[in-house]
């Protein structure tokens, strides 16, 4: 069963979400040179790893009055916010922390990013930043109670709220299986918290950027590694939650997970590209009128399997 | 071991790249697009992301200080170039990142700069925030960094909220060159806007429309050259739009079309392809469903249109909203891929010659035309785009900031059709 960590675990939750994000950042940039009609070389493959010295010999951009406290905070929180949200993924056998309300710290540290957008665009005192500040909260209102739900129905089938005992649950047929809403909700929350692909709204090209107009230098490199740290995060969180975590046949614990990962990474990274903005506001509308029904009702079927059954099928 | 020289050059392999576009030099900015594109540099959407500023084209004395402006937001390590001819962009982009990898550059571009200059407006910053004549006085009160607070008037729901002038452009992603658009804003919804157009040089014509000029000028212009021209013309639109609408990998599909279409690519190959990405965005209800009701254009629109009715043309702009006009550029595009390598030569009979000097078009013949130049529904008296600007800022009052930059660049007005600094009946 999921052994306890080992104090060095604690370390290595940023290095390997960092690994996987790089990963999907890479994945990424070759999708884009393809869609560009380029040959995939060296220089693309290490196109997002080059991003890194090219933003810290960056000088950091300056606006007239900004509120310069807020707008590091809220840069800060936002690959904070990924890396702490992944305390609680088991990774094959391991779990940083075991907590028993693992489900809700994750929940909880992706909201955290709603302080953090928002403040990020509040920050700087620009109309482009503030608009785009506040289209997180508005999508925020939009994506966030589909989510909770879909993340409810894991918790229900496994009756717990620890992630490890969720995975465990899954012994015979994974929840991604038996409630497929959930699933999908959940992978489309996915880019809503990370503002990335079809949620890139905060961000948006019509906004120049939006939350991160009026970014340069490192202040630029937080934000776009939070987004690939909560993109992560989020494709690690599917794994316990809905595939079963790490169980499968031959490969080790830890291997499946990476496996499982990867294929998830990998479907939002090919997802991202083939999708245009959904506006908050359109969002909303869909969010409230059919998702919320469409999980409560999935909710329902889980706890009515749960309680006919005495346990997840 | 030099760190900053290493650094320099690990960050020149690939930079990035913020293009400024000025008015009549449509041709400097697709090579500089095309030339991004595939040397696999990311275009910088703010100054503040940008490596290099590239110029295009010549700036009149009325853009220079909004190049300044841009210029001064862009971070250092930075390099700024010129084009003002398409064969100047490759070597202009090769000094750039020449310029971007030497320490020795770079310390004498800082060493050079005015301390306080990082601190420059940016286009989409609110300049001026309150004042001109929708004044607010704040009276004596202290200002955070001298800047005036906004003033504050009722917004559509009848409560008192925050009044900020912002002015958009000329430099913005997917934004017609030369452009302005004035903006008061109530938290992100436009409560008045005012179409301006700035930049715009004497001698310029329009690149869109120069195979209708010359074939009114009487040289022979086969129907294939003008097909071509107008589908890249939409396909150009259609890439700022898909950009606007954050369909990046749609966007970088319709610039890679474009260029094909404007380098030649043979029909055989090229004429599918186009038919397949117009059928491809058409087809998507995402797309259909975020952009519908919309920048919404009635038939009677605008007093341009009442004039053109008055004088015998039909309704200058097809009625319907945003989705409606990208799915017509779409329809227009089906219809040209057949006519890519048409050899046969363009009927100048068909062409008012004064449609080519920025006036009437027939409309008898042309309109609806897919031979017609592309922005090809003209008013009694106008160019096309002039009509375009004048819709422009009743469609935008009211709408959301996301929905005013769709509306704009679902109607994509070419300013270089406009006669110069004779403006377009708004603002100045």
């Amino acid at each position: 069963m999921v052994g306890s960590a080992p104090l060095w675990a604690v370390l290595a939750v940023p290095a390997v979400l960092a690994v996987f994000a790089l990963t999907a950042a890479t994945a990424d940039a070759v999708l884009a040179a393809r869609a560009a009609g380029q040959r995939v070389t060296w220089t693309v493959l290490a196109a997002p790893l080059a991003e890194v010295p090219r933003l810290l010999a960056a000088q950091r951009r300056t606006t007239p009055a900004p509120d310069a406290l807020l707008w590091r905070l809220g840069l800060a929180a936002i690959p904070a916010a990924g890396v702490l949200s992944a305390v609680v993924i088991p990774f094959g056998h391991v779990t940083v922390s075991r907590m028993s309300v693992g489900v809700v710290w994750f929940n909880a540290m992706e909201v955290l990013t709603w302080a953090g957008v928002w403040m990020a665009g509040w920050g700087p005192n620009s109309v482009l930043s503030l608009v785009g500040g506040y289209r997180f909260v508005a999508q925020g209102l939009a994506y966030e109670l589909p989510l909770m739900f879909a993340l409810i129905c894991a918790a229900t089938g496994a009756q717990s709220l620890n992630a490890a005992d969720i995975a465990a649950a899954q012994g015979h047929l994974w929840f991604a299986v038996w409630m497929p809403a959930a699933f999908a909700v959940y992978l489309v929350s996915v880019y809503a918290f990370s503002f990335l692909g079809p949620f890139a709204y905060p961000a948006g090209r019509d906004l120049a950027g939006g939350v991160a107009a009026e970014l340069s230098g490192p202040d630029r490199l937080m934000l776009e590694a939070g987004r690939w740290l909560l993109l992560t995060s989020g494709a690690g969180m599917a794994v316990p939650l809905f595939l079963g975590g790490g169980a499968g046949p031959a490969l080790p614990p830890w291997a499946w997970s990476a496996v499982k990962t990867l294929a998830v990474l990998g479907l939002l990274v090919w997802g991202r590209r083939r999708l245009p903005v959904i506006r908050a506001d359109r969002y909303a509308e869909l969010a409230w009128v059919v998702l919320i029904p469409l999980m409560i009702a999935q909710a329902l079927a889980v706890a009515l399997v749960v309680l006919t059954m005495g346990g997840p099928p | 071991m030099d760190v900053t020289g290493l650094l320099l050059r690990a960050g020149a392999t690939r930079p990035h790249v913020m293009i400024a576009a000025m008015p009549g030099a449509t041709a400097v900015r697709l090579t500089a697009e095309e030339q991004l594109r595939r040397r696999g540099w990311p275009a910088a959407l703010t100054p503040a992301d940008a490596d290099v500023l590239v110029v295009a084209g010549t700036a009149a004395p009325d853009i220079a200080q909004a190049v300044e402006a841009a210029w001064a937001a862009v971070p250092a390590p930075r390099v700024r170039v010129r084009a003002t001819r398409p064969d100047d962009v490759a070597a202009a982009l090769d000094a750039a990142q020449a310029g971007l990898a030497s320490a020795a550059d770079q310390r004498r571009s800082a060493a050079t700069r005015d301390p306080g200059s990082h601190r420059g407006h940016d286009p989409g910053r609110h300049e001026a925030m309150s004042g001109g004549h929708h004044g607010h006085d704040m009276g004596g009160m202290a200002m955070p960094a001298g800047l005036p607070m906004a003033g504050r008037a009722e917004d559509r729901d009848g409560l008192k909220l925050d009044q900020l002038h912002v002015a958009l452009g000329p430099f913005l992603p997917d934004w017609p060159a030369g452009l302005v658009a004035r903006l008061i804003l109530q938290g992100d919804v436009v409560q008045h806007a005012e179409a301006d157009a700035v930049g715009l040089m004497a001698d310029a014509v329009s690149f869109w429309a120069e195979p209708w000029r010359r074939a009114a000028a009487g040289e022979q212009v086969t129907t294939g050259t003008a097909a071509r021209r107008r589908a890249a013309a939409h396909l150009d639109s259609l890439a700022r739009f898909l950009g606007v609408a954050g369909w990046a990998d749609a966007a970088t599909a319709a610039r890679a079309l474009r260029d094909d279409t404007l380098r030649g690519t043979p029909a055989s190959r090229l004429g599918p392809a186009v038919r397949r990405f117009a059928a491809r965005v058409a087809r998507s209800r995402l797309l259909a469903w975020s952009t519908r009701g919309m920048g919404t254009l009635r038939p009677d629109d605008s007093a341009a249109a009442r004039a053109a009715a008055a004088a015998g043309g039909q309704p200058p702009l097809p009625a319907g909203d945003v989705t409606a006009r990208y799915r017509r550029w779409c329809a227009d595009l089906a219809g040209l891929a057949g006519l890519l390598d048409d050899d046969s030569l363009l009927d100048s009979s068909l062409l008012d010659r004064s449609v080519l000097d920025r006036s009437v078009l027939d409309r008898s013949v042309l309109d609806r035309s897919v031979l017609a130049p592309p922005r090809d529904r003209g008013g009694a008296g106008q160019a096309p785009s002039a009509v375009l600007l004048a819709v422009l800022p009743r469609l935008l009052e009211g709408a959301e900031f996301a929905a005013a930059r769709l509306i704009v660049a679902s109607l994509d007005p070419d300013l270089d059709e406009l006669p110069a600094r004779a403006g377009t009946g708004h603002g100045r």
